[in-house]
Parts: C-alpha cells; sequence; structure tokens
C-alpha cells in the first residue's frame, strides 16, 4: 500500500521528469485503480453538483422548448416559446431596449471612471496612501448590495429624497419630482443610480494591471519630459489593454444579467417603464406560473451570454 | 492568474519635516491628485453617511431636518430596529457560515485531486467543473426552483445552504486549483518518505500551506452568499427564516418612510461584513481583484 502510493504521486501530478513510457505501459483500469481515492475526492464535489447544477441547466435547456404552467402536464411546443417572444410579446421586446441602454451606460462607465480613479491612486508617491485608498475603494462592496440599492430608493424618493432636497437647494423645485415612479424617469432614475460610479473591484484590477507595468519603462517617459496625459495615453493603455477588454466583457455580462437591481428598485414599473429581460423572466415564472416560456426567456439570456463569452475567448482573449 | 500584491514595493518612510512634505505636494502635483480622490471618496459615501445620520432622528426631527445630525441623538431606533433585523442576521450568519464551511473544504478536496493527482479524465472533469462558470443563475433559477420544491425543501434553511455548497465549489475549485499546483512536489515527496499518506500530505502540509487562499475563497464565498437575493426571495416565505437581504427587503416594504428605524436596520445589517472586513481586509482585496479572472 505505503509503496504503491510513493510510486503514484512520483510518477504523478504537475512533475515534469516523469518517464511518460512508464506511464503508458499501465492499462486504463491499474491507473484508474491507483488513483482511486483521486476520484473518492471528487464524490462530494460531483454529488452536489449533478443535483444542484448540471440537473437544472439542462432542464432549463429542455423546457424551454415546452409550454409548461403549474399544475398542467407540460406540452411540447419547438421554437413556439421563442416566436412568441420576438413576434407577439411587446413587454419583452421592450425590455431589449432597455437592457441595451442599461448595459451601454455600465460599460462607458464602467470601463472609464474606475480607470481614471486607478490612475490617480497609482500615481501617488506616498505608498501608505495608495494603500488607504486602495482599501476605500473596497469599502462599500462590503456593505450589502440591498442596502446599497434601498439607498438609493431613498434619493430618489419623491417626498423625502435627497435628489429632490438638493434640487430645491439649488432652486430647482420644478425638476422635483418621484424619479422612480414617473415612466419617463424611472428606467434613468435606475440607469445612473451609484453615483460616482466607482466601482472598487475594477479599480483594483486596473490597480494591479498597472503595477505591472515596468518600473523602468514608467521612469523613461520622465526622463524623455513625457506628460502624465501622453504617458496614459501611449503607455499606461496599450500595456493594460488585456484588463480594459476584460471589464468591457464582464460590464456586458453583468450588464445582460442585472436585472435584481430593478427587482429591488422599480420592480420594472411604473407598469413596464424599467423592465429587462430577466425579471420579465422572473414574473413569468414566479407571479404567473409560467415555467415554459420564462424558461425560453432564460436560454435567450444564456444563449446571448454565451455567444459574447465564446467572441472574447476567440477574438480578444488576453494575457491576464 | 495575477493577485494584487499589495505589499510590492517597499514603504519609504519620509524623515523629511512637514514644511518639506507640504512643498513637495505641490511640486509634484499630488495635491491634485488627493484633492479629487477625496471628493470621491467621500461621494461613494455620501449614501452611507446619510444613512447613518437618520439613524439617529426621531420622526420630527426628520421631518424639520432630514439630512444635518439633530441632537440629542435618537438611539431608540436602533432598539427598534433590532428587534426585527436581529432575527435575519442571525439567520444569515447560519447560512453563510454552513455553506462556507462545507464549500471550502469540499472544494480543497476536489481542487487537491484535480492539482496533484493525474487520474484518467482529470481534465475532462476539471473542464465539466470550469463549465458551470459560464452558465449565467437565469438559466438555471426555474429549474432549481423546482427541483427544491420537489425534494421538499422550500422553507428550509437546507434550500439556500445545499445550492450555495454546490454552486460555490465551482469558483472555490477554479482558484485552489491552481493554487495547489503552483506547489513544488519536492515537499510532499519528503513527507511520504517519513511515512506520510496521501491525506495526511493533504492536511498536514497542503493546506496549513494555503490558509490564505482558503480564507481568500472563504471570505468571497461569504460575501457573494450573504448577498444573495433572488434565490432566498423564490424559496422562503416564513418570517423566521428569512436571511438578511429579503428580510430588509421586507422590512422596507413594512416600515416604508419610517426612516428612523429603517436607517438603524441598513446599519445594522452592514455591520456583520464589515466587521469581517476589518479583520481580513487583505484577503478581500486580494479576492476581489482576483474574482473577476472569473472567465
Amino acid at each position: 500500500m505505503a509503496t504503491q502510493e510513493v510510486q503514484t504521486t512520483r510518477f504523478g501530478a504537475t512533475g515534469t521528469s516523469i518517464p511518460q513510457r512508464m506511464r503508458k505501459q499501465d492499462s486504463l483500469a491499474t491507473r484508474m485503480y491507483r488513483y482511486r481515492f483521486a476520484y473518492l475526492m471528487l464524490i462530494p464535489t460531483f454529488t452536489l453538483l449533478l443535483i444542484f447544477n448540471y440537473y437544472p441547466a439542462f432542464m432549463g435547456l429542455y423546457r424551454s422548448f415546452f409550454e409548461w404552467d403549474i399544475g398542467l402536464p407540460p406540452k411540447f411546443v419547438g421554437l413556439g416559446n421563442f416566436v412568441e417572444l420576438f413576434t407577439e410579446d411587446k413587454v419583452f421586446q421592450k425590455s431589449l431596449g432597455n437592457v441595451t441602454i442599461l448595459t451601454i451606460w455600465r460599460v462607458l462607465s464602467g470601463v472609464t471612471i474606475p480607470f481614471m480613479v486607478a490612475e490617480m491612486i497609482f500615481n501617488l508617491r506616498n505608498q501608505t496612501s495608495q494603500y488607504t485608498y486602495r482599501v476605500l475603494m473596497i469599502l462599500p462592496t462590503v456593505v450589502p448590495g440591498i442596502v446599497g440599492l434601498l439607498l438609493w430608493q431613498f434619493i430618489y424618493d419623491g417626498t423625502h429624497g435627497l435628489l429632490n432636497a438638493l434640487l430645491a437647494g439649488i432652486g430647482l423645485e420644478s425638476w422635483q419630482q418621484p424619479w422612480l415612479g414617473n415612466p419617463r424617469t424611472a428606467l434613468y432614475a435606475v440607469t445612473f443610480m451609484g453615483f460616482p460610479w466607482v466601482s472598487g473591484v475594477t479599480v483594483l484590477i486596473y490597480l494591479a494591471g498597472l503595477q505591472g507595468i515596468s518600473r523602468d519603462v514608467i521612469d523613461s517617459t520622465k526622463v524623455d519630459g513625457c506628460s502624465a496625459l501622453r504617458r496614459i495615453w501611449s503607455i499606461d493603455v496599450p500595456l493594460i489593454m488585456g484588463q480594459i477588454k476584460l471589464i468591457t466583457v464582464l460590464a456586458i455580462i453583468g450588464g445582460l444579467q442585472g436585472w435584481v437591481g430593478i427587482f429591488v428598485m422599480t420592480a420594472g414599473g411604473p407598469g413596464t417603464a424599467s423592465m429587462v429581460p430577466g425579471l420579465w423572466m422572473y414574473n413569468n415564472a414566479f407571479l404567473w406560473n409560467k415555467m415554459g416560456y420564462a424558461s425560453s426567456i432564460g436560454m435567450f439570456l444564456f444563449v446571448l451570454i454565451m455567444g459574447i463569452t465564446f467572441f472574447n475567448m476567440k477574438f480578444v482573449k488576453s494575457e491576464i | 492568474m495575477t493577485y494584487a500584491k499589495i505589499d510590492q514595493q517597499p514603504v519609504v518612510i519620509s524623515r523629511q519635516g512637514l514644511g518639506y512634505s507640504l512643498s513637495r505636494l505641490w511640486q509634484t502635483g499630488d495635491w491634485s491628485r488627493y484633492l479629487l480622490l477625496s471628493t470621491i471618496v467621500f461621494l461613494m459615501f455620501l449614501p452611507f453617511l446619510i444613512m447613518f445620520v437618520i439613524s439617529f432622528k426621531s420622526m420630527p426631527q426628520f421631518n424639520r431636518n432630514p439630512f444635518l445630525p439633530t441632537f440629542p441623538f435618537y438611539p431608540e431606533n436602533y432598539t427598534d430596529a433590532w428587534r426585527i433585523v436581529s432575527k435575519y442576521i442571525f439567520n444569515s450568519i447560519i447560512v453563510s457560515g454552513s455553506s462556507v464551511i462545507f464549500t471550502v473544504a469540499l472544494a480543497a478536496l476536489a481542487a487537491w485531486s484535480f492539482a496533484r493527482y493525474p487520474f484518467p479524465g482529470r481534465e475532462f472533469f476539471f473542464y465539466m467543473v470550469i463549465a458551470l462558470l459560464m452558465i449565467p443563475g437565469e438559466l438555471t433559477l426555474i429549474p432549481s426552483f423546482l427541483l427544491v420544491k420537489a425534494l421538499g425543501l422550500l422553507n428550509t434553511h437546507l434550500v439556500l445552504i445545499l445550492p450555495y455548497i454546490a454552486g460555490g465549489q465551482v469558483f472555490a475549485i477554479f482558484i485552489m486549483r491552481s493554487f495547489f499546483q503552483s506547489m513544488p512536489e519536492e515537499m510532499f515527496e519528503a513527507a511520504r518518505m517519513d511515512g506520510a499518506n496521501e491525506l495526511q500530505t493533504f492536511l498536514r502540509i497542503g493546506l496549513p500551506l494555503s490558509q490564505s487562499i482558503l480564507g481568500v475563497v472563504a471570505v468571497m464565498h461569504i460575501l457573494s452568499t450573504w448577498n444573495d437575493l433572488i434565490w432566498p426571495i423564490v424559496t422562503l416565505s416564513s418570517q423566521n427564516l428569512m436571511t438578511l437581504t429579503i428580510g430588509l427587503y421586507a422590512f422596507r416594504t413594512a416600515w416604508y418612510s419610517i426612516w428612523g428605524p429603517l436607517m438603524a436596520g441598513y446599519v445594522l445589517a452592514s455591520i456583520p461584513l464589515v466587521i469581517l472586513f476589518a479583520f481580513t481586509s487583505k484577503l478581500f482585496v486580494e479576492g476581489l481583484s482576483s474574482g473577476a479572472i472569473k472567465m
């Protein structure tokens, strides 16, 4: 037993000097038997994954082709759900427009503003203050997201809200309104919440990239008398292009998936003014029990996100 | 994979006087950066500041002067809020606490297996796990709900804990595996020479050396389960089982426009993770910068 296991790992794992031919000689069954404990270690993980991840994922794909209201037997309708989504469901089509607006803003603000903040922190001479600002950027991440959302709901509140109080303070009483209750402003209120739009996580990713730039390069720009803006544009931006791409892709995916905020702030309302696809799926499934139809929205989001992920891996993959 | 190295460069301790540092601050242009950064930090924290201020106001105080501090403080808001929020906090601690223990344990086992043993099918199984990172929650939400309903788990804490363990493992395995792979094999070989078996090399050598990565994974898992809203909303309906996020959501609906206790509740809800952050800020910084490498 003991000697056998010594062997396993001598020939195993990450070692590079393993004589390949010796391993090839063993039959598959022998090797599987030799590493039986490795499989044992995977059993609990895969048991849980099978039940709670693989099975639901498969069912989600499968049921999107069914008309299935809770309590009734599922009825296969082929692509019927998708046809209905794109031809008849006006709310869904509107939600696609809404989510596009949300995502565009998320990408714009998510890529640029944290970059500026990261540059400012990176260029501080004092290491201690660099560290302090980094921690301060992360601190809001720790506050439960729901608290942040509910606070923004309060800021937009029609009677007691901070935004209306500020408008009154600068003499713009006529602009006051219930920002989330007005169909014309609700979507934009939800889109632009979170001012000043600094995501601490993104700042950290940028900073990690900036710190990867060789000190020599930065020093030589100083010797050559290059201005800070010029350095940022010609040195920093190209060198952290990997991070920029990553954050862009993450922002697109986050934007398409991000419906929890809207669920809390407006629940898609008033009416369907701020509806997004994820929330429309939730409503169909859990308010109206149309499980099959809702699954097809889930399927649509999955295909969309999958497509973006593959596009990313194929065309913009970066060395991170 | 890159982690943010916090102390990459040695800290230079300035031995010059205050006048010198001030003039240097001016010459280097750092003052403008400090000014801008401080403004941004102030704006980022403004909602939380206001939350804190309002949480100490009684109703009449709020109506007179909603946003600036008023005296005397009105701490009774906190007693009111605590009566409601405390059980939600307690529930969240149970759910996040028990799921984080099992997640880290199971993921460490699996990651160890993936990292150190070239068993047949290793690549296949690993990609099976990683593929799950690409599946959005929207696809699985409805089938998962129907599954736990069929299993009779609705309205128990297990309905949160089990899927959290299952789902949390995926990212944890991904992170831990690359860490375990970077450990030198010689170390474990030496242990085997001394008579340690496979389990002992893992428990006595592998795990103690990976404390930091286990910490990062644990902190990330707590953060994501603590913040989850949709899954508890669809699976829990009993007030006594609600976790913090949906508890606050229900609290907001019930106490709408009674801002003092509401804000006090938000403050109380934020405290547990802020305490955790105070002790593990380094793990947070590392984890959050690695968290984005998900893809």
